[in-house]
């Protein structure tokens, strides 16, 4: 889940209304913003990824103004349409990135701390719903610099331009090889030949999506006016991306004046307000509240919608950077947030239903119980473990390895197929400790199927320096005789290096082998620095005390 | 000092109440204990102050081969008087008779008790008797000894004593040392009949031993299951791995939504489930996302298989299979998550989930369930939090607030699925959910810091903890 870090000063600010930081931070999680870390004046908050309009200070301050009564409803936008700003797109970004949206925000003023929360709202943008740049990606520029109309189209890979933060001319590939932008985000284009760029009326670079912007319209606290062009490769995730940047510039004090856009299936975008009728029903359906249409309203407004009693339903109007509502199911939640989660009563109904325990539970647990019983100590392993442990220091047979993918661990790799070398593994680890050590493991293990077959097997390993394979037989025999009356036989199986040679069988209960057991053999406990005798067994549970 | 007697102290300290002063073989033959088990209950007595040891020295005698053939014939001089009792002899007859040393020996002393008197001839001497010859002290000492050993105090002419020594081989001299036992005053005033037969030591130090037992986490699981099904909830049992269908798609978790990246889910190498669910599911859920998400959804994405990142696909699997009209079920197992293992991450842990179809199935409800649930794990001081599931909507979690670190704590989640998960699946009524990760409250339970230590089976901290 993403962080940002807020000033409680300038939300106070921006909240107006003289609220108190203990005010402001008692509602914060009401807004289902966890507080991270507060440092003074500084607290670092984590926002769900359905509301990026949180990434600001703005946006919280949008919020916060809601759930504390000082403004509710939706922050009323209006566009100007004077037909001075366009932007044309090329028929060539048909396979590249097809689709540009924007809009100019004019007459604020930004200071660098408000320029600070939109560089990093850009980035969490692009790294949440602009899935890293690729589904859409955010330039912002300083307006006055650039002459309109502007061209979103395609050029050479030897294009060449000053990108941001820099004082030098370089080409697209240059650009690619030494930013770190073109370093992050140069996949998203991959080997294009056709590179997209934007460029204004005097064939002057102003960006070369989604990588950089130029340095020649970088916004500074000086920027009064400010392009904002999204591009990407669908039109409502562009679209998406740009009402969060308008509605948090709108809370900074900007206006906006419409952008058109024109060609090869892009258009100006209408950035209008929805609006879901709601079914009150479901308040007390899916809240258990019992509300009056005006209280839902009211509710509503707090969560900055409108929202009016129409007959018996209510008609919610919803914005468009919040694309996180999907139907009535959203608009529930929109009004228990307004209604206060803290404010809702628990309630306990009795259960219609009886529980009961799953039989795999209820018959491991018997043979848990026994195995203590039998004096040993319940270990428990990860089931995805390394080749190293499961295969090569116990020198099994690896040929129907089961591997994931990318693990981000090296002891994490390969999904087991037994249990005895991670008991094994732990013995190595507890040299130190007193002996005699006698552990049991009850868990699922992994073989290749249809696709893929889960079993829960259990094993047992005993080491102390007298211990052999009739005593770990006889406590097998236990193991199986107690509760469940399994009667089991061991026959003399082929050799394998995992067991002292002679000393180890299969173990057949009805004629089927259900596992293996034997004296574990002294060179692998030797790699396993084990320095006394262990014997150990494992037997497949499933197909034989459950289904 | 603990007066807690052995039966073999015991059995001593009441015959020495008796008896003051006993060797050890007194003791034996008065205890009827074995000589062993009186010394080390002697030991055991004098360590603990209640006896002593008084040890002395025994010297005593018997006959040596020469005593003792002078015992039946007389010494070398009475020998040598017997001879001559019908009349004088010479040296040459005498030195025949009495063979070896012995005639030196029998003159010599004769002479020296005044016996005989001695005639020199030309060539040889004749000895006579010159007086009755008296029982010398010599002679009483060794018949007094006999073939009896006596000791030194029985002995009361110490000179002749003196003089049998001086005599090879006629007197064997040995010397033991002895032991003495008597009581302190504190054991004399004892009284042993006061602690019953049997008892030991009670406050002495013991090796220490280790209990056989569950895994602390697994104890946790078990009594976390025991709560759910308390609650009513009945388990259900489902794989760990599974095709991303399950765990993604039908939770309506856009296909390139970051979590089904490969840096966040565990994917299997090679492996694909050709028909991860019925063609009317497929249908419905490629519809719902491709109108929600505005995207074209593609069916060999979820035949990917991943190990599972939470057991909520085990529990909506079932309710697609099953379409129950009323019922509260759970699953509980191991779920997988790509991260970098550290101290509060690990890459597979536990997870419970419940959910709730049918009667009672607001939010209050929900919430009154986990007050409940919480309230059977002792945890009183909770409250709840909106959050945020791509596949529950309206959202919440629990805070529980922990007094040894001062501050709340994140617990289960929970929320109503929504109706794109339960629509495409044709379930109809509202579905609660709620359910979460069990180390972190073995963590709290077991008061650890870094939660691979459930994984360590560390003898050390499984064997005290």
């Amino acid at each position: 889940m993403p962080v940002i870090e807020l000033n409680i000063s300038r939300i106070q600010k921006l909240v107006s209304g003289n609220v108190s930081k203990k005010q402001i931070l008692d509602v914060l999680p009401f807004l289902g913003l966890d507080i991270e870390s507060e440092d003074g004046d500084k607290i670092r908050i984590e926002y769900s990824p359905n509301r990026p309009d949180y990434s600001t200070e703005f946006g919280v301050a949008l919020g916060l103004q809601g759930l504390l009564g000082i403004k509710k409803g939706i922050q009323k936008t209006s566009i100007k349409k004077k037909g001075k700003f366009a932007i044309k797109v090329d028929s060539s970004l048909t396979k590249i990135r097809p689709y540009v949206t924007g809009i100019i925000a004019k007459n604020g003023t930004l200071d660098s701390d408000d320029i600070q929360q939109l560089m990093w709202m850009q980035e969490d943008l692009h790294n949440g719903i602009g899935r890293k740049r690729k589904k859409s990606s955010i330039g912002l520029h300083d307006a006055d610099k650039i002459s309109f109309p502007l061209t979103y189209t395609t050029t050479s890979r030897e294009h060449k331009f000053v990108p941001l933060n820099s004082n030098t001319e370089q080409t697209i590939d240059e650009i690619l090889n030494n930013t770190e932008q073109g370093q992050n985000y140069g996949w998203v284009i991959e080997n294009a030949k056709n590179i997209p760029i934007i460029l204004d009326s005097e064939q002057n670079t102003i960006s070369f999506p989604p990588i950089i912007n130029s340095a020649l319209t970088t916004v500074t606290s000086n920027t009064k006016n400010i392009l904002i062009e999204v591009t990407g490769i669908n039109k409502d995730s562009v679209e998406d991306a740009l009402s969060i940047v308008m509605s948090t510039l709108k809370m900074a004090g900007f206006e906006f004046e419409e952008l058109k856009i024109s060609g090869n299936k892009n258009s100006t975008p209408q950035l209008k307000d929805r609006t879901i009728i709601y079914d009150p029903k479901f308040t007390s359906e899916i809240l258990g509240i019992d509300m009056s249409l005006s209280n839902m309203v009211a509710c509503m407004k707090k969560c900055r919608l409108d929202a009016s009693v129409k007959g018996k339903k209510i008609a919610c109007i919803i914005p468009p950077y919040r694309f996180d509502i999907f139907g009535q199911m959203d608009l529930v939640e929109e009004i228990a947030l307004g209604y206060g989660i803290a404010n809702i009563e628990p309630k306990l109904s009795p259960s219609t239903t009886i529980g009961q325990k799953n039989d795999i539970t209820i018959k491991t647990e018997l043979i848990r119980k026994t195995a203590v019983g039998l004096g040993f100590l319940e270990a428990l392993n990860a089931s995805l473990t390394s080749k190293k442990i499961l295969y090569n220091m116990t020198k099994r047979n690896s040929s129907q390895i089961i591997s994931v993918l990318d693990s981000k661990s090296q002891e994490h790799t390969i999904l087991r197929d037994s249990l005895l070398p991670g008991l094994l593994e732990n013995l190595s680890k507890n040299i130190h400790e007193s002996y005699p050590q006698k552990l049991f493991e009850s868990g699922v293990v992994f073989s290749k199927g249809e696709p893929i077959h889960e079993s829960i097997n259990l094993a047992v390993i005993i080491a102390y320096k007298d211990t052999n394979y009739s005593e770990l037989k006889a406590i097998m025999q236990s193991l199986l005789r107690t509760n469940f009356k399994i009667n089991s036989k061991t026959k003399t199986s082929k050799n394998q290096e995992l067991f002292v040679e002679g000393r180890h069988a299969d173990i057949f209960v009805n004629e089927k082998k259900i596992g293996e057991i034997g004296e574990i053999n002294t060179e692998i406990l030797e790699t396993f620095r084990i320095r006394t005798s262990v014997a150990g067994f494992e037997i497949k549970l499933s197909g034989l005390i459950f289904d | 000092m603990s007066q807690v007697f052995h039966d073999i102290e015991k059995k001593i300290l009441e015959t020495l109440q008796k008896v003051p002063n006993q060797n050890p073989e007194q003791l034996s033959k008065n205890t009827e204990l074995s000589i062993d088990q009186i010394r080390r209950g002697i030991e055991w007595l004098r360590l603990k102050g209640f006896a002593i040891v008084n040890e002395s020295e025994k010297i005593t005698f018997s006959l040596g081969p020469n005593g003792l053939d002078s015992l039946k014939n007389g010494l070398p001089e009475r020998k040598l008087i017997n001879m001559l009792k019908d009349e004088p002899k010479t040296f040459e007859q005498i030195r025949s008779a009495l063979s070896g040393a012995g005639f030196n020996v029998a003159i010599a002393n004769a002479k020296k008790n005044g016996w005989i008197k001695i005639e020199k001839d030309n060539s040889d001497s004749l000895v006579s008797i010159k007086e009755k010859p008296i029982e010398t002290p010599e002679e009483k000492l060794l018949s007094f000894i006999g073939e009896k050993t006596v000791s030194q105090e029985e002995i009361t002419n110490s000179l002749a004593m003196k003089i049998l020594l001086s005599r090879p081989n006629y007197i064997i001299q040995t010397s033991e040392k002895l032991k003495t036992i008597s009581l302190t005053d504190a054991a004399l005033s004892l009284d042993t009949s006061i602690s019953s037969s049997g008892a030991i030591d009670v406050e002495a130090d013991v090796s220490s031993i280790f209990a056989a037992r569950t895994h602390p986490l697994q104890d946790t699981i078990d009594e976390i299951r025991e709560i759910f099904v308390n609650l009513g909830f009945s388990e259900i049992f489902g794989s760990m791995t599974q095709s991303s269908f399950w765990n993604f798609d039908a939770l309506f978790t856009p296909q390139d939504h970051p979590a089904r990246e490969l840096q966040d889910t565990f994917y299997l190498e090679d492996m694909e489930l050709k028909n991860p669910a019925t063609s009317s599911q497929i249908k419905n859920i490629s519809s719902s996302h491709s109108k929600n998400w505005k995207y074209d959804w593609k069916l060999s994405e979820s035949q990917k298989m991943v190990l599972r990142t939470h057991t909520t696909c085990v529990t909506i699997k079932h309710l697609a299979e099953q379409k129950p009209e009323n019922a509260r079920i759970f699953s509980l197992g191991r779920v997988f998550r790509n991260e970098k293992v550290s101290y509060k991450h690990l890459v597979e842990f536990n997870q419970i989930e419940g959910i709730v179809i049918g009667n009672n199935t607001t939010l209050r409800d929900l919430m009154g369930i986990q007050k409940e649930f919480y309230k059977k794990l002792g945890l009183t001081k909770i409250k709840f939090w909106p959050t945020f599931f791509p596949y529950t909507e309206p959202s919440l979690q629990t805070m529980v607030y922990n007094e040894k670190l001062g501050k709340w704590i994140e617990l289960f989640g929970m929320g109503i699925f929504r109706p794109e998960v339960t629509k495409p699946l044709g379930i109809d009524k509202p579905v609660l959910a709620w359910g979460g990760g069990i180390e972190r409250i073995a963590m709290l339970k077991y008061e650890l810091d870094d939660v691979r230590e459930f994984y360590n089976n560390n003898l050390s901290w499984l064997r005290s903890v």
